[in-house]
C-alpha cells in the first residue's frame, strides 16, 4: 500500500545553508488495512515523512510509492486519500461551512448539502456555521479538518497529530470514527505523541529516530507480556519485603514489582501479616517503555559510537 | 475538472471579497474620488467638467491597475504564507488548476470592477451634462486588458519571492524604468559608442520593456482616445491588439508560475 526505501531528505537552513538531515534512509511498508503508527520525538521525522508519502515534500534520494503510484501534487490518486495536518493551514477566511464545502468539493466528488450538515452536527460545528475560520479555535479548524477528512469515507487517511486540541468527548467520539473507518477496510497512518491513544488504535508502529526507523512491528509484539516479573499492589504500612524492586508508597498503598521466583515467598507474607494484595498480574510492557527502551538505546548507542570515533574507537 | 476549477474561483472571489486589505485600499480610492468629483459639480463649464472626468478616468484606471496587481500578489503570496495549499493539493486538484482559478478569480474581479467604474463614468457624464463618448469603453477596455497581464505578473512574482519584495519589484523594476534605460542606451549606441556590450545591453533593456505588464503596449497610438474620449474607425484594433499582447504574456508567466509553483515544498 504505502512503501518508503531508503528515503532521505536533507533541507538547507540558514544564510550559510547549512545541511539539516530531516530523513536519514527510511524505510518502512504500511500494508492495505494497517492502522500504522509513526513514533518518535519532537524533530525524529514522523512528519517529514508524511509529508513524503503525500508528494509535498520531494526525497533528496529514495523512493516513496502509494498504492504502486509515485505520489504527485494533486493527481487522481488522491480522490481516495484524506489529510489532516497537525496545524490547522486551513483557508482561514472561509466560513466553517464553506470551508467544509469547499474541501469537500475539492475531492472531485459530489457532496450533498445533508451530508456536509450532518459531518457539522456530528462534530458539534453546527451552530458555527458562518464564523469564519479566522476566528475559531485551534479545536474547532481541527474539527472542520476532520469532516473534510472523513465526508468521503476515504481508502486511506493520513492523520498528523489528529486529536491535539481538541477536547475528551470529541476525542472520543473521533476514536471510535476511526476504529469504524478501519474495520471497513481502510489503511490509516497516523502520527502521535499521545502514545495511549496509539495502544488503543493502532496494529502496527514504526519508531522513528533520527529520520530512520529504529523498529516497525505489531503492536501486540511490541507490548510483550514480561514473564520474569510480577506488578503488585498491597495495602499494608509495615515493612516491605526485600525481594520487591522498584517500590512506589502513596499513603499505605503499595506498589512494586515481584521476581516470579519469589511469588510463593510473598503470598506467604501476605498470609501471614493480614495484608490486603490488590492486584498481582504479569508485567506487560506497555508502548512508552518500548518507546523509551528502544530510543534509549539509540541514543545510548549513538553517544557511544560518537564518543569513541572521538577518541579514536573504530 | 470544471467542479474542481469553479470550488476554486468561488472561493478565491470570496478571498477577494473579504480581503481587508484590498477593501481597505478600494475605500481610500474610492473616497479620493469621491472627493475629487466635487468640485465639478459648482462648475458651469462643459470643457472644466470634461476635464475633470478625465483626471477621474485616470486615476480610476490607475487604481484598477493597482487593485489588479494587489489581487494577482494576495491570492498567491497569502496561500502560500498561510501554507493552506497544501489542503488543496493532497486533494484531486493539480497545481495547474489552482494556478488557472487563481488567475480567472482575480481577471473575474477585475472586470466587474472596470465595468462598475465604467457604469460611474458614464453616471458622471450624464450628472454633468457631458457626451456619452465611445472612448470611455475603449479605455475601460484597454485598463482590464493591461491589468490581465498585470495580475499574471504579480502572480509570478508573489510565487518566487516575499510579497514585499515582489511588491517593491513591481513598482520600481517596471516598464517605465527599463524604457528610460532602453532610451539612455539607444542615444549613447547613436552618438557614436556602438561596442558589443552596450548593444547587448541595449536588447536587454528593450526585451525586460517588451515582457514587463505595467504598460499600455501601444500608448502612442492610443494616447488620443485617452484625452478626447473619442475612436476612430481605425483604432479599435489597437485594443485587441493590446488583449493579444497581455494574453501572450499571461501564458508566460502562468508557465513560469506554475514551475516555480510545483518546485516549492508545501509543507
Amino acid at each position: 500500500m504505502i512503501v518508503a526505501e531508503d528515503v532521505h531528505v536533507h533541507f538547507r537552513r540558514g544564510f550559510l545553508r547549512h545541511k539539516l538531515r530531516a530523513l536519514n534512509g527510511l524505510t518502512l511498508e504500511v500494508k492495505d488495512g494497517d492502522f500504522f503508527a509513526l513514533v518518535g520525538q519532537n524533530g525524529a521525522g514522523k512528519s517529514t515523512a508524511m509529508y513524503c508519502f503525500l508528494g509535498l515534500l520531494k526525497p533528496t534520494s529514495g523512493k516513496v510509492e502509494i498504492m504502486g503510484q509515485v505520489p504527485e501534487l494533486g493527481s487522481s490518486l488522491y480522490k481516495d486519500i484524506a489529510y489532516l495536518p497537525e496545524e490547522p493551514h486551513y483557508h482561514l477566511y472561509l466560513t466553517v461551512e464553506e470551508a467544509t464545502r469547499y474541501y469537500s468539493s475539492l475531492s472531485g466528488k459530489r457532496v450533498s448539502n445533508k451530508a456536509i450538515n450532518d459531518s457539522l452536527e456530528r462534530l458539534g460545528l453546527a451552530q458555527f456555521k458562518t464564523l469564519p475560520l479566522a476566528k475559531c479555535s485551534k479545536g474547532m479548524k481541527q474539527k472542520v479538518g476532520i469532516a473534510q477528512c472523513l465526508i468521503h469515507e476515504p481508502k486511506v487517511l493520513f492523520l498528523d497529530e489528529p486529536t491535539r486540541g481538541l477536547d475528551p468527548l470529541i476525542v472520543r467520539e473521533f476514536r471510535e470514527t476511526l476504529r469504524e473507518i478501519h474495520k471497513r477496510g481502510a489503511t490509516i497512518v497516523m502520527n502521535s505523541h499521545v502514545l495511549s491513544e496509539i495502544e488503543m488504535l493502532a496494529n502496527r508502529v514504526a519508531i522513528i529516530d533520527r529520520g530512520k526507523v529504529v523498529v516497525q512491528d505489531e503492536l501486540s509484539n511490541l507490548l510483550t507480556l514480561n514473564q520474569e516479573l510480577y506488578r503488585i499492589v498491597f495495602e499494608g504500612n509495615g515493612t516491605v519485603p526485600e525481594y520487591l524492586t522498584a517500590v512506589e508508597r502513596t499513603g499505605n498503598l503499595v506498589r512494586g514489582l515481584l521476581p516470579k521466583a519469589r511469588l510463593s515467598d510473598f503470598m506467604e507474607v501476605v498470609r501471614t501479616s493480614g495484608l490486603l494484595l490488590l492486584e498481582c498480574s504479569l508485567k506487560k510492557t506497555s508502548l512508552e517503555e518500548s518507546f523509551f527502551n528502544l530510543i534509549g538505546k539509540e541514543t545510548t548507542t549513538t553517544e557511544a559510537n560518537r564518543s569513541n570515533r572521538e577518541v579514536g574507537v573504530s | 475538472m470544471t467542479e474542481l476549477l469553479k470550488a476554486n474561483f468561488w472561493a478565491d472571489v470570496t478571498f477577494y471579497r473579504r480581503s481587508k486589505l484590498l477593501l481597505a485600499f478600494m475605500l481610500v480610492f474610492l473616497l479620493l474620488t469621491a472627493l475629487q468629483s466635487l468640485p465639478p459639480l459648482f462648475m458651469n463649464s462643459g470643457v472644466q467638467s470634461f476635464n475633470s472626468l478625465q483626471e477621474i478616468i485616470s486615476d480610476l484606471n490607475f487604481f484598477l491597475l493597482l487593485l489588479a496587481g494587489g489581487m494577482g500578489l494576495l491570492i498567491v503570496s497569502s496561500h502560500l504564507r498561510n501554507r493552506s495549499l497544501k489542503m488543496v493539493f493532497t486533494k484531486p486538484c493539480p497545481p495547474e488548476l489552482w494556478l488557472l482559478s487563481a488567475y480567472l478569480s482575480a481577471a473575474a474581479t477585475s472586470l466587474f470592477l472596470n465595468l462598475v467604474v465604467l457604469g460611474s463614468e458614464v453616471l458622471l457624464s450624464l450628472l454633468w451634462h457631458l457626451p456619452v463618448r465611445i472612448g470611455l469603453v475603449f479605455v475601460s477596455a484597454e485598463t482590464f486588458a493591461v491589468s490581465l497581464g498585470l495580475i499574471a505578473y504579480l502572480v509570478v512574482l508573489a510565487t518566487v519571492m516575499h510579497p514585499a519584495l515582489a511588491a517593491i519589484v513591481a513598482i520600481v523594476f517596471n516598464a517605465d524604468l527599463f524604457y528610460q534605460f532602453d532610451v539612455w542606451t539607444k542615444a549613447a549606441i547613436r552618438s557614436g559608442n556602438s561596442s558589443l556590450a552596450l548593444r547587448f545591453v541595449e536588447r536587454l533593456f528593450h526585451g525586460l520593456y517588451i515582457l514587463l505588464p505595467m504598460v499600455y503596449p501601444f500608448d502612442k497610438q492610443t494616447q488620443n482616445i485617452h484625452t478626447s474620449l473619442r475612436v476612430m474607425r481605425g483604432e479599435w484594433k489597437y485594443l485587441l491588439f493590446s488583449l493579444g499582447y497581455t494574453l501572450a504574456l499571461s501564458a508566460f508567466c502562468y508557465c513560469v508560475s506554475l514551475f516555480a509553483l510545483k518546485r516549492k515544498n508545501h509543507i
